[in-house]
């Protein structure tokens, strides 16, 4: 059996070790255009603050491949034929393959903001290795940066750029930071932490016009509210979109609408074809189509991916969401329904005084349905169980120090913390 | 990518097995051989009226410590477990590493540190010193390195000494700091590591024995007792004054902080033993690792840390001195040192989401 593997993020190297362990004599090809080797591509700001080298990224001693007998070859594919069972190498040659995997994960998205077309350089964004060279070029230290989009990328950037000496102003399209996870009384705590490392982090700012100057370099930002905001760095973090475009062309393309369109068993409309992580679009009938583009989930669909392609019963349904993020060192942990919660839903909300931190439990009907975590370490186990096991706020509430997870000494003190 | 200016290129530098960092190591191997072969630094010691070399050292140690330690609690600043940790490294350092021997010395007592034990500290389990001694210090002695050490090691794992109290570590997790992240993390090192550390170990053992016997019986043989010596001599400059001090602390700009600790000390391999079969232990957070490795990259023993915690296990390596820093830098929260008890809720959980 020959697989083939295109992508070589968490999704697609998880999906080539769990096919490894099943099937020890099978030739398996791991392809990248990126990187030779996996990397951990949310510890790019690492690499970025210099706390890291690329090669401290890399999840796996290097000759783990060689003894795993997974071939790499590090090249972009530009042609898929699902007849002859056979990709075209942009370089060169052609892989065969009898199972094939997508896994080419996400890229970062662009507007049509009016200016953009004139642009030559200083524009950067933050989610490749090619990425991460662009933004090392467009660093100048004292230099003014201007950061759009309120999610976790962005924020991430603009700790970098703090650390490198640049001056930051932070636009945010919203009422609030990053209203997908926070409600506004988090997203005004962390936006003034934020603020307190020197960032002008601004809300409700939408840029509409970006200008430069006369050799392309980008000059200044124009907001709907009519500030400018002059800088030399532009860093877009607005999101990220499936990685597909490369499949409009193919000889036979599977379908694709946002992303690879999948079924909860991951295979796309093409025989021998299957598709997972962030480029994966699953859907089932009656439901809402689900694209998942966090670490977590790429690595649970590669496992999952992997098993649909050895013939297992495969049928995907995501677990309870949870995700975790640090904002210049206050840690963050959610699980369940905060902001997705149904109508009706309560909200438990204490800020802890004193410091970056806060509890924020939501519960509907008598149960507990997600928890927003704010500046201290909780073991999320806990809270799946709870919401498992539909505790009401009371029980909860009373046992919340056993899911605590902060250093020894370092513990938040939870008196008070009362319905 | 290297900060601006050029302090920035200096720390990057020195700390990342750059030119400088090598002056920096030729430096400090140039110091221990003019230390301990020579006695260049007695005029030195004696015109700051300190009497000896070994003060002057003492002195030049506990300042180490002792500035290591406030640029680290300012580091770690938000984590108490650090701020506590090095707190309690300085005053053991500068207390009973430093001024207690002094005034035991002024008193006429003998040179005694309290802060060290057999088999680091060899000869206060070999019969000629320790028998020389006061009853309270010989009671010391053996309580200290054959009950105190190992039980508490079971309770709360080696960190308890290697992290808390030792000045090796000690110099290490102060001073050291900004170098951690150089240790090797091969798994060939990791093989060399079990070899030396556990040789090192039998060798003190053995030595121990050895020195006792020729006690016991060196009048009637002549031989063993200058055999023993000779022994107890070589070990004295192999391991107390080359492993421990020259390239202990020399390799620091070069291959990380805890060398000596991870490699070479018999004190470390005694607890490690202890710790694999004791409560303490690192817990991961089931599914929450990203990753990126920066608890692999700044751990000082060279423990791969991060392949325990993108698989979900929950581990205690024998090397681990518990130091916290892996959980620090843990960008999601993912790991925790604990000292297991056997009701823990932890626990509860890990088994009830296996079941």
């Amino acid at each position: 059996m020959r697989y083939a593997i295109i992508g070589n993020g968490v999704a697609g190297v998880t999906a080539a070790f769990t096919l490894r362990e099943r099937e020890p004599k099978a030739e398996i090809t791991l392809i990248s255009g990126e990187s030779d080797y996996f990397f951990s591509r949310t510890a790019l700001m690492y690499a970025l603050m210099d706390r890291m080298t690329l090669r401290d990224l890399e999840p796996y001693e290097r000759n783990v491949y060689e003894k795993q007998k997974i071939r790499r070859v590090r090249d972009w594919v530009t042609d898929l034929d699902g007849a002859a069972r056979r990709l075209r190498l942009r370089s060169k040659g052609e892989v065969a393959y009898d199972r094939l995997l997508i896994a080419t994960g996400s890229r970062p998205n662009l507007f049509p903001w009016k200016g953009l077309d004139r642009i030559q350089s200083g524009l950067v964004h933050f989610v490749t290795l090619e990425d991460l060279q662009a933004v090392e070029k467009a660093i100048r230290p004292g230099g003014r940066a201007v950061v759009i989009g309120g999610g976790l990328i962005g924020v991430e950037l603009v700790e970098c750029l703090v650390h490198h000496g640049m001056q930051v102003t932070f636009l945010v399209l919203e009422d609030w930071y990053w209203p997908i996870a926070f409600g506004r009384e988090e997203g005004e705590m962390v936006a003034d932490h934020i603020r307190g490392h020197g960032v002008d982090l601004r809300v409700q700012e939408e840029a509409v016009e970006f200008h430069s100057n006369a050799d392309g370099g980008v000059s200044h930002v124009e907001t709907k509210a009519g500030s400018s905001y002059p800088c030399e760095l532009l860093g877009i973090a607005v999101g990220v979109h499936p990685a597909v475009e490369w499949l409009r062309g193919v000889a036979t393309p599977p379908r694709v609408e946002k992303g690879v369109v999948v079924s909860p068993d991951f295979r796309t409309s093409l025989e021998d074809v299957w598709a997972a992580g962030d480029c994966a679009e699953i859907r089932r009938d009656g439901e809402k189509p689900l694209i998942e583009q966090i670490w977590y989930s790429a690595k649970l669909q590669g496992e999952m991916a992997a098993k649909s392609m050895l013939g297992d019963r495969i049928d995907y349904r995501p677990p309870l969401f949870y995700n975790s993020s640090r904002f210049f060192e206050v840690d963050y942990t959610t699980v369940g329904a905060v902001n997705q919660a149904p109508e009706g839903a309560q909200s438990f909300y204490r800020r802890i005084p004193g410091k970056c931190a806060s509890l924020r439990i939501v519960h509907h009907e008598g149960a507990v349905i997600g928890f927003n975590m704010l500046g201290s370490r909780w073991d999320h186990a806990w809270f799946e169980k709870w919401i498992a096991e539909r505790r009401g706020l009371d029980y909860v509430l009373a046992h919340l120090h056993v899911a605590q997870f902060d250093a020894e000494f370092s513990r938040l003190k939870l008196e008070g913390v009362t319905a | 990518m290297i900060g601006p200016g050029r302090l920035e290129w200096l720390k990057h530098d020195l700390t990342n097995r750059g030119l400088t960092a090598w002056i920096l190591s030729a430096v400090l191997f140039g110091f221990y051989m003019v230390l301990y072969f020579t006695d260049w630094l007695n005029p030195v010691a004696a015109a700051l009226g300190l009497g000896h070399k070994w003060t002057l050292y003492g002195l030049l140690y506990t300042l180490a410590i002792t500035l290591g330690g406030v640029y680290v609690i300012r580091k770690y600043r938000h984590n108490r477990y650090q701020v506590i940790r090095t707190v309690v490294v300085i005053v053991v350092q500068v207390m009973l590493a430093f001024s207690v021997p002094l005034l035991l010395k002024f008193f006429h007592q003998p040179e005694y540190y309290f802060s060290y034990l057999w088999p680091l500290k060899f000869e206060y389990l070999t019969p000629p010193v320790v028998f020389h001694m006061p009853l309270p210090f010989i009671l010391y002695s053996f309580f200290g390195a054959l009950v105190m050490a190992p039980l508490l090691a079971v309770f709360f794992g080696k960190r308890w000494y290697c992290s808390w109290v030792c000045g090796c570590g000690g110099l290490a997790n102060t001073a050291g700091d900004p170098f951690r992240h150089l240790s090797s993390k091969s798994m060939a090192s990791w093989r060399f590591e079990k070899i030396a550390i556990h040789t090192v170990l039998v060798v003190a053992v053995v030595l121990t024995a050895l020195l006792f016997v020729s006690w016991g019986a060196g009048k009637q043989n002549p031989e063993l007792a200058r055999w023993s010596y000779q022994f107890q001599s070589a070990y004295g400059l192999i391991v107390g004054a080359v492993l421990s001090g020259i390239v202990g602390v020399g390799v620091y700009p070069i291959g990380g902080t805890r060398v000596w600790c991870r490699y070479f000390c018999p004190m470390a391999a005694m607890l490690g033993l202890v710790q694999k079969v004791g409560r303490y232990r690192i817990t991961v957070k089931r599914n929450m690792c990203i990753s990126c490795g920066l608890c692999s990259k700044y751990c000082e023993m060279g423990i791969d840390v991060r392949s325990y915690a993108q698989t979900n296990t929950s581990f205690t390596r024998a090397s681990c001195v518990g130091c916290g820093i892996c959980a620090e830098v843990c960008p999601r929260g993912v790991l925790r040192l604990e000292n297991v008890t056997r009701r823990d809720p932890q626990e509860l959980v890990q088994i009830e989401v296996a079941a």
